[in-house]
């Protein structure tokens, strides 16, 4: 089993990295974009990090297996290219099975061609590394970054609406915060879960 | 000039065989799901329709395009329906495009077997700022063209008109006026075409212009 400098098991390390050491959205601070965007109800949010997990994987495997062919000047055209093409067969494919959802995410989804936690992937690990371990960094990146857009849209749907998953969860009494499925609300929920996480980092520490 | 080109080859390789494998799998799925997307898209279209058009049973396509000209000039085939209750043709349902504040501005327009009233549009895809030009989504605004002639439309502000009159008067949307000049625009720039067109090939009686 391969193993990192200081004995670990890479793919331990990998999944480690992509949940929590490197989680891209609160602790690298990377695919703002969607996660400001998207996260005012859970399912638009978990919708936005499947296809991420898909574009990730399917790109990584593919940067990985031109690893050996790859030249320094081209390398950024070629990791484009391979992106570019899995988000548009995402697209394509949300456009024909869910096209409500494809509708709501509207511009989103061809979006994260340029989400730079994909790309970042790419020259980071696949470029570098095998396919097997490639997959596992994808699927661990991609699902790290569908918590975090999770965890906010859990947050936004609940106090934005009362509602999780469209079934009322908050008593009807509560009077739903109409300023959390607005971008206001995406600014001040992730600004208050990093202060959060960022808290909690340091009282570790 | 061989060396040149041992050089490009060498560096170039990988990028031209990864872009034409990109190009083929693209295509695949394209061809794959192409026609679900399209079915889709009318699928959306027909549903708004039936609100517009309740004694619509069924919606056909024409059995021959239509061809109109599009806002940027260049000739398009029209998206039009006959709504259809048995036998009997009931109405028509179409799509005009606008011009909107952010993006373009997709309606279903329903109209009567005669294409002389309106019954209604509804909005099939807009990137309106919410709060302001999405309410041509509105009862406010789509009311005014329930009923309302299928000719020319002219837009007033807010107070120069009643919205209550059902006429070719359309009163505007209090600070929404480019996404409510793109609905009238785009009434106005379709109908006249449909209408001429569909006389032109007796689906409808010549009668009142647009």
């Amino acid at each position: 089993m391969a193993a990192t400098p200081d004995g670990k098991n890479v793919y331990t390390e990998a999944v480690a990295t992509g949940l929590w050491r490197e989680i891209p959205v609160f602790r690298m601070l990377l695919g703002t974009c969607p996660t400001l965007a998207v996260t005012a109800a859970v399912k638009p949010a978990l919708t936005m990090g499947l296809c991420v997990i898909f574009v990730l994987v399917c790109s990584n495997i593919m940067v990985s297996l031109m690893r050996k062919g790859l030249r320094p000047h081209v390398r950024i055209l070629l990791f484009t290219l391979t992106i570019a093409t899995f988000v548009t067969i995402a697209d394509l494919f949300l456009r024909a099975y869910q096209p409500a959802m494809s509708q709501a995410l509207g511009p989103y989804v061809p979006l994260i061609i340029v989400n730079c936690v994909i790309i970042w992937r790419a020259e980071a690990c696949a470029s570098k590394s095998g396919v097997l371990l490639s997959i596992v960094d994808g699927l661990a990146m991609g699902t790290g970054f569908t918590i975090a857009l999770c965890t906010l849209a859990v947050i936004r749907e609940i106090l934005g609406t009362g509602r999780l998953f469209e079934i009322q969860v908050l008593p009807t009494a509560f009077p739903a915060w109409a300023a959390m499925g607005m971008p206001v609300g995406a600014f001040l929920t992730f600004g208050f879960v990093l202060g959060f996480i960022n808290l909690m980092k340091r009282k570790r520490a | 000039m061989l060396d040149n080109l041992k050089i490009f080859v060498r560096e170039s390789w990988l990028l031209v065989t990864a872009a034409l494998l990109c190009g083929l799998l693209l295509a695949a799925t394209n061809a794959a799901l192409g026609p679900r997307i399209e079915m889709n898209k009318t699928l959306k279209l027909t549903n708004l329709a039936a609100d517009l058009l309740p004694e619509a049973k069924s919606f056909a396509p024409l059995s021959e395009p239509i061809e109109v000209k599009g806002l940027d000039g260049k000739p398009e085939t029209a998206v039009i329906f006959k709504a259809i209750d048995g036998d009997k043709l009931v109405g028509w349902a179409f799509k005009v495009t606008g011009s909107g504040f952010a993006d373009k501005i997709d309606l279903v327009v329903g109209a009567d077997a005669s294409f002389s009233k309106l019954t209604g549009y509804d909005v099939v895809a807009s990137s309106e700022t919410p709060g302001f030009g999405d309410q041509i989504k509105d009862s406010y605004y789509r009311s005014q063209f329930a009923g309302a002639p299928a000719g020319k439309f002219s837009l007033v502000g807010t107070g120069a008109a009643s919205p209550t009159n059902i006429d070719s008067t359309i009163v505007a949307i209090s600070g929404a006026t480019i996404s409510s000049t793109a609905v009238v625009q785009a009434m106005n720039h379709y109908l006249p075409q449909l209408k001429e067109q569909l006389q032109q090939k007796g689906l409808i009686a010549h009668g009142s212009n647009p």
